[in-house]
C-alpha cells in the first residue's frame, strides 16, 4: 500500500529530491523491472486506454453530440431529419402534456428523494447500534434496491396494489371500505410509484452506514461525558460529521430520481395511465420519440431534462456551503 | 499484474509496436462484433445466393409455424436465404423505427393499419405496384380488402387476412345472471347499456355487463360509421362531428353510471392487464370489444364457448367493417425487392402457407384459400371465420388507410377517457380537446 502511493508520488517529488531518486540502492532492479522511459510509458498507458476512451466517444459522447444537433430538427426517425432551429422547443411551450410530465416528475422527485434519504439514514441509525447479524439484515434492507428498478417488482406491485389486489383485500379484513385503486385511480397512482422508489432505500442506506462508521467513537464519549443526551448527540455530532455523506446521496438519488422510467412504464402500462397521472418526463419523451415517430421533439426534450438536473445539482453544491461540514475547514 | 510483461530486454519501439497492433486488433474485435447484425455484403443484383430479412411480431406459436414456413420455402427455392427476426408486438415498432433509422430495415416486415401510411409516406416501403399480378398474384384476393393497403394510387402494403372487431358474449355469464343474449341484427345501444345494469345488477361487484369499451378508437369508429361518418376520411381527414364524439362518449359515461361496466379503477386495470388480465379472460365481463381472430384465444382463457355478436346499432346502417388483419410491406431500401415480392406472394397464395398459418394472421385475404382452410380450423375459428362470413353481406367497404399519426389516435383517446371515467373532465371538454389534439396529431 505505502509502495504503491510512494511509487505513485515518484514524478512530483522529482524537481524537489533528485538525489534520493537516483541513489535509492533497490529502485534499479525495480525500475528496470517496471519503468519505461517517460514517454514511451504516457503512450502505452493512453493505448490500453484507447477501447474505452474510443467506446466513450462513439457510444457516448457521439450521441449526446448527435442528439443535440437532432433537437434542433424533425427527425421522424424514417426520414432524414430536416433543420428546423428552434421549432421543438418553442412547441414545448405550449405543449400541455410537457407541463403535465414536469409536475408529474417534479412532484415525484421533491417526494420521494427527501422520504428515501430520511427513511434510508433512519435504519442505518437503527442498524449501526451493534445490532447481532448486521450483515444479515445489511443484507435483507438492501434487497429492494436491486430488485426495485426491475419489471417483475413493477408488475408485481401493479398487481397488489389493484383496486382488487392483495394490499385492498388485507384493508379489507381491517374493517376499510371504499378503498380505491391505488394504481389504476389518478389520486393515488403517483403516490404508489413514489411508496416503491422510497421501498428502494438500501442504497443511500449502505452509503450513510458506512458513513456512521467513519464518525470517531470518542466524539460521543466526550460529548455524553459533557451530558449531551442522545438526541443532541445526533444533531450535534453525527448530522454535521454525516453531511458530505447525505450531500453525495441528495445528488445521486436527485439525478437518479429525473431519470427514472421503469416502474412507471409498467404501472403506467407505458403510457402514463391512468389519466396521464403517472406520466413522467423520461416516459413522456419515450412516448415522443418512439410512439410518435418525434425524436427531434424527444430529442429536445433530453437537452431540457439535461439542463433542468444540471441546474439542480449546481444549485445543489452552491447550498452545500451553507450545510455541509467537511471536518477540515 | 497489470504491468507489461517483464520481456527479456525489449527495446522501447518494438514493445510499443507490439502494443499498437494489440490495442488496434482489440479496436477491430469490437468495431466488427458491433457490425455483426448489420450489413452482409451486399450481393449482386445478378441471379445468385439471395438474402431477405423477414420480421413479424406475434406469439409462439406464430413463430413456430413461421419458421417451419420459412424452411419450407428456402427448400423449394435454393439459393434464397431467408433471416428470421422477430418479437412481440410493443418491441416490434421500437425496434422497426430504430432498424429503419439505421438504413437496416427487414426486407419483408409485418405491418399495422395504424402505422402503414407513417412509414409509406417517409417513403420506406416499396411501391409494389409493379409487381402486381406479375409476381404477387392477385386474382383470388379480396378485392376491397386489397384496396386498404393503398395510398395516392400506389399499393404499400398486401393485407394478410381479413378480421372484425365485434363483441364477444361469455354464455354462461348470461345464463348465470339470468339474462337472454340479444338479438344482435337489430339491438340498440340503450338496449345494451340496461342489459349490461342487469348483468352487472345480478353479478354482485364479481360480473360486469361488459368490460368497457371506451379505451379502442375502433369502438367510435364503429359508432360513427353507423352514422355514415368515418374515423378519418379519404383525404385523411377527421371524418366525424362533433356530436358523434359526444353521444360515443356519453353512451361511454352512461355504461359506467349504471353500473353495466366495472368501476374506473377496475376498467382501467383490465385494459393494463392485456388479453390475459383482462375481465373478459376472468369470466368476469359478459360481453367484452375483441377482434375476431382473439376469439379462440379468449375461449381457452375462459374455458367457455364464447360467442362473436355484432355491435349494437348495426340496423339500419352497419357500422361494423372487414379490417385487414395485418400487412406483408417491403423496405425501400431492400436490395431484393422481386425476391422478397416472390416471397409475400408465397406467404399469401400458396395452399402450404395457408395451411400453416390458418387463421393465425386473420382469415386468408385469398378467397380460395380462405375456403379451403376453414374446414380445419378448430371449433372455436371455425365460429370466428362462420360469423365473419355472416356479417360481410351486410358491411360497406373497409375504411382507407389512416393518416400519418394514427398510431397516437388510441393514446390520446385512452387519456381522455381514464379523466372522463374518474370526472377529471366532462364528455364536452374531453371532445373539444379530443377534436383538438386529433388535427394536431394527424394535421
Amino acid at each position: 500500500m505505502t509502495e504503491l502511493s510512494d511509487e505513485t508520488r515518484t514524478p512530483a517529488a522529482v524537481p524537489a529530491h533528485p538525489p534520493p531518486r537516483s541513489a535509492s540502492p533497490p529502485a534499479p532492479a525495480r525500475r528496470r523491472r517496471w519503468r519505461l522511459p517517460q514517454v514511451g510509458e504516457r503512450k502505452v498507458a493512453y493505448l490500453f486506454l484507447a477501447p474505452w476512451f474510443i467506446g466513450l466517444a462513439l457510444i457516448t459522447i457521439g450521441p449526446i453530440l448527435g442528439s443535440l444537433y437532432l433537437s434542433f430538427t424533425d427527425y421522424s426517425l424514417l426520414a432524414p431529419p430536416e433543420w428546423t432551429g428552434l421549432d421543438n422547443y418553442e412547441r414545448m411551450v405550449t405543449d400541455p402534456r410537457f407541463y403535465q410530465s414536469l409536475q408529474v416528475t417534479f412532484v415525484y422527485v421533491f417526494v420521494s428523494v427527501p422520504l428515501q434519504l430520511a427513511f434510508a439514514l433512519a435504519l442505518a441509525l437503527a442498524l449501526d447500534k451493534g445490532l447481532r447479524g448486521l450483515a444479515f439484515y445489511r443484507s435483507v434492507y438492501y434487497l429492494p434496491s436491486l430488485l426495485g428498478a426491475s419489471v417483475a417488482i413493477a408488475v408485481l406491485w401493479r398487481q397488489m396494489f389493484g383496486a382488487e389486489g392483495l394490499i385492498n383485500a388485507a384493508l379489507e379484513n381491517l374493517g376499510f371500505t371504499d378503498l380505491p385503486g391505488w394504481v389504476s385511480d389518478p389520486d393515488y397512482a403517483l403516490g404508489t410509484i413514489i411508496i416503491l422508489n422510497v421501498w428502494t432505500f438500501g442504497s443511500p442506506m449502505v452509503i450513510f452506514l458506512a458513513g456512521l462508521r467513519q464518525i470517531p467513537q470518542m466524539y460521543y464519549e466526550a460529548a455524553a461525558i459533557d451530558g449531551a443526551g442522545a438526541l443532541r448527540r445526533f444533531f450535534s455530532i453525527t448530522l454535521p460529521l454525516l453531511s458530505p455523506i447525505i450531500f453525495f446521496n441528495l445528488v445521486l438519488q436527485l439525478i437518479g430520481s429525473f431519470q427514472s422510467f421503469t416502474q412507471a412504464f409498467v404501472i403506467s402500462s407505458g403510457r402514463g395511465s391512468p389519466a396521464d397521472s403517472t406520466l413522467f418526463y423520461t416516459l413522456y419523451l419515450y412516448l415522443r420519440g418512439f410512439g410518435n415517430f418525434d425524436m427531434g421533439y424527444a430529442s429536445a426534450l433530453a437537452w431540457v431534462l439535461l439542463l433542468i438536473v444540471g441546474v439542480l445539482t449546481a444549485a445543489n453544491f452552491l447550498v452545500s456551503r451553507f450545510w455541509v461540514f467537511y471536518g477540515d475547514d | 499484474m497489470a504491468a507489461p510483461p517483464p520481456a527479456p530486454g525489449p527495446t522501447a519501439s518494438r514493445l510499443r509496436r507490439t502494443l499498437v497492433a494489440g490495442a488496434l486488433s482489440l479496436v477491430m474485435i469490437t468495431a466488427t462484433a458491433c457490425g455483426g447484425g448489420g450489413g452482409e455484403p451486399a450481393a449482386g443484383a445478378e441471379a445468385g445466393p439471395v438474402t431477405l430479412r423477414f420480421y413479424w411480431w406475434g406469439s409462439d406459436s406464430r413463430h413456430q409455424y413461421t419458421q417451419e414456413l420459412i424452411d419450407k420455402y428456402q427448400a423449394a427455392n435454393p439459393g434464397v436465404t431467408i433471416e428470421a427476426e422477430f418479437s412481440g408486438f410493443d418491441d416490434y415498432w421500437d425496434r422497426l423505427a430504430t432498424a429503419t433509422a439505421g438504413g437496416d430495415a427487414p426486407d419483408v416486415m409485418q405491418q399495422d393499419t395504424r402505422y402503414v401510411a407513417e412509414y409509406a409516406e417517409r417513403g420506406a416501403l416499396a411501391d409494389l405496384t409493379e409487381y402486381m399480378p406479375g409476381v404477387i398474384d392477385t386474382a383470388q384476393l379480396d378485392q376491397p380488402m386489397l384496396k386498404t393497403g393503398r395510398l395516392d394510387g400506389k399499393t404499400y402494403a398486401i393485407p394478410t387476412g381479413v378480421n372484425a372487431f365485434a363483441l364477444l358474449a361469455n354464455p354462461k355469464l348470461f345464463a348465470d345472471t339470468g339474462v337472454a343474449l340479444p338479438d344482435d341484427a337489430t339491438w340498440t345501444w340503450d338496449q345494451m347499456v340496461q342489459l349490461s345494469e342487469q348483468i352487472s345488477a345480478a353479478g354482485g361487484g364479481q360480473v360486469f355487463g361488459v368490460q368497457d369499451l371506451g379505451f379502442n378508437e375502433t369502438s367510435l369508429e364503429i359508432f360513427a360509421r353507423q352514422r355514415g361518418e368515418e374515423l378519418f376520411n379519404a383525404d385523411g381527414d377527421v371524418g366525424f362531428t362533433r356530436q358523434t364524439l359526444v353521444d360515443w362518449w356519453t353512451t361511454m359515461v352512461a355504461l359506467r353510471d349504471t353500473g353495466g361496466t366495472s368501476p374506473p379503477p377496475i376498467s382501467v386495470e383490465s385494459q393494463a392487464g392485456g388479453v390475459d388480465g383482462s375481465l373478459t379472460a376472468q369470466n368476469r365481463a359478459a360481453l367484452g370489444s375483441w377482434w375476431t381472430n382473439q376469439l379462440p384465444a379468449l375461449s381457452t382463457a375462459t374455458g367457455q364457448d364464447m360467442e362473436l355478436l355484432r355491435w349494437p346499432g348495426e340496423s339500419p346502417r352497419a357500422g361494423m367493417y372487414l379490417k385487414p388483419a395485418m400487412f406483408w410491406s417491403i423496405s425501400e431500401r431492400s436490395e431484393h425487392p422481386e425476391a422478397a415480392a416472390k416471397f409475400i406472394d408465397y406467404l399469401i397464395n400458396s395452399p402450404e402457407a395457408a395451411e400453416l398459418a390458418l387463421s393465425d394472421r386473420g382469415l386468408p385475404i385469398n378467397t380460395a384459400l380462405r375456403e379451403q382452410i376453414v374446414p380445419k380450423l378448430k371449433a372455436a375459428d371455425q365460429r370466428s371465420a362462420a360469423f365473419v362470413e355472416e356479417i360481410t353481406p351486410s358491411l360497406a367497404d373497409p375504411p382507407p388507410l389512416p393518416p400519418q399519426g394514427a398510431g397516437e389516435v388510441q393514446r390520446i383517446l385512452q387519456q381522455l377517457h381514464e379523466q372522463v371515467l374518474f370526472d377529471q373532465l366532462s364528455v364536452d371538454q374531453a371532445a373539444d380537446q379530443f377534436m383538438g389534439e386529433l388535427d394536431a396529431a394527424t394535421g
